[in-house]
């Protein structure tokens, strides 16, 4: 077992704890988990765009990633996050496998972070998180409210990536 | 002693308040209800804030919202929310009420309640059981209030976050370590300003109960 096995195999036993302990709550008391190693870069930006660039170059960067794309969509308040080669699929494999649902990325919290750390954005939230055992790739979408009147705004996310995909 | 069943089963979540205040001593019953709840070893981890500041009840009012909203908005979007409310047959009130629910309005009232009491609890007393005895804590506020003839609503997931957590003991200067308090609910209090409809359907004991062990329906 290597170290990065080690720590995933940790944080799927914590997970699962948590899981088990609040049900489906449990995907929103970690939002925090992954943000001290963003926190500890130095991520500057004017715009989303930016901030989200420079913590994809920092996390490719150290390696936790391969490789990482974005875009947004859904009148603004979508973010869509594709990963391949995260250190972290080792875990959400192996609790898809226990019959939970992955519902922590590391990953994305730290953008989420950031973009309220950064450019105070008034809140966020870590809407769905598809993993893909085979080609290991995730796909995070998130939920990114700029100010309090983006509540509510509301569109067809899955229309709307298919149009950003063409 | 008197059997309280009628008043466990006509209970039900009210979210529209009178502005009537609710006055002391009936306060004072409900709190009272709260101190006897059941707790492991007695350790009595609630801590109980009482709260009719307009001001704040504004502030939790508009977290409430954001805390709901954030997450609803996603869910419609996500067509999850639709997917929750197909039942509703009528096309334009199934809209007014995915509206209200997406856009946190449906989080919103603790804004008219005259009382709100916040619930947290201390885990620096070495109790195993906070979580566990602050809801059976909440259930005694809740059952007190009703018999009281008060509407009342527990009121979890939009302080369920942990930024949302911070910030709701921002507004109320409770100390934000994450070994010192924990905030579990909030319960809206106040003179129903709805009608007392009858509870919504619940499932049958037959769904619910089994008998010796997991999965056996026969009652032994």
């Amino acid at each position: 077992m290597d170290r990065v096995e080690y720590f995933n195999s940790m944080l799927v036993r914590l997970e699962e704890l948590l899981y088990h302990e609040l049900s489906g709550c449990a995907a929103w008391k970690v939002e925090l988990v992954g943000i001290d190693f963003i926190q500890s870069r130095k991520i500057e930006g004017k715009t989303e765009k930016e901030i989200i660039r420079q913590c994809i170059k920092a996390i490719v960067g150290s390696g936790l990633v391969k490789d990482m794309t974005f875009s947004i969509g859904g009148k603004g308040i979508l973010l869509d996050l594709r990963m391949k080669g995260c250190i972290h699929i080792p875990k959400e494999v192996r609790l898809k496998k226990d019959g939970i649902t992955p519902y922590l990325c590391p990953v994305a919290n730290m953008i989420l972070d950031q973009l309220i750390e950064k450019l105070n954005y008034e809140t966020t939230y870590l809407a769905k998180l598809d993993v893909d055992e085979v080609s290991e790739e995730c796909n995070v979408k998130c939920a990114i409210y700029e100010t309090p009147d983006k509540i509510g705004v509301v569109s067809d996310w899955t229309e709307d990536m298919k149009q950003t995909m063409k | 002693m008197s059997d309280i069943l009628e008043v466990i089963r006509t209970r039900k979540s009210i979210r529209r308040y009178k502005a009537d205040p609710i006055p002391d001593e009936i306060l004072d019953k409900v709190l009272e209800a709260a101190r006897w709840a059941p707790t492991g070893e007695n350790y009595q981890p609630w801590r109980l804030i009482v709260i009719r500041n307009s001001e704040t009840k504004e502030m939790i009012g508009d977290l409430a919202k954001l805390g709901s909203g954030s997450r609803m908005t996603a869910w419609y979007c996500l067509g999850e929310m639709q997917r929750r409310f197909e039942e509703i047959q009528d096309p334009v009130r199934r809209v007014e009420v995915l509206r209200f629910m997406y856009s946190g309005e449906v989080s919103e009232f603790a804004k008219q309640a005259p009382v709100i009491i916040a619930v947290i609890g201390t885990l620096m007393e070495g109790s195993v059981d906070v979580p566990y005895d602050l809801s059976a804590c909440i259930e005694n506020i809740l059952l007190e209030a009703h018999s009281l003839g008060l509407g009342a609503c527990w009121v979890h997931g939009p302080v369920a976050s942990t930024r949302d957590a911070a910030k709701f003991k921002k507004i109320l200067k409770i100390p934000t370590g994450m070994g010192q308090y924990k905030v579990i609910a909030y319960v809206a209090l106040g003179w129903p300003a709805e009608a007392r409809k009858h509870p919504r359907p619940k499932k049958p004991l037959e769904d619910i109960i089994y008998w010796e062990e997991f999965g056996r329906k026969e009652r032994s």
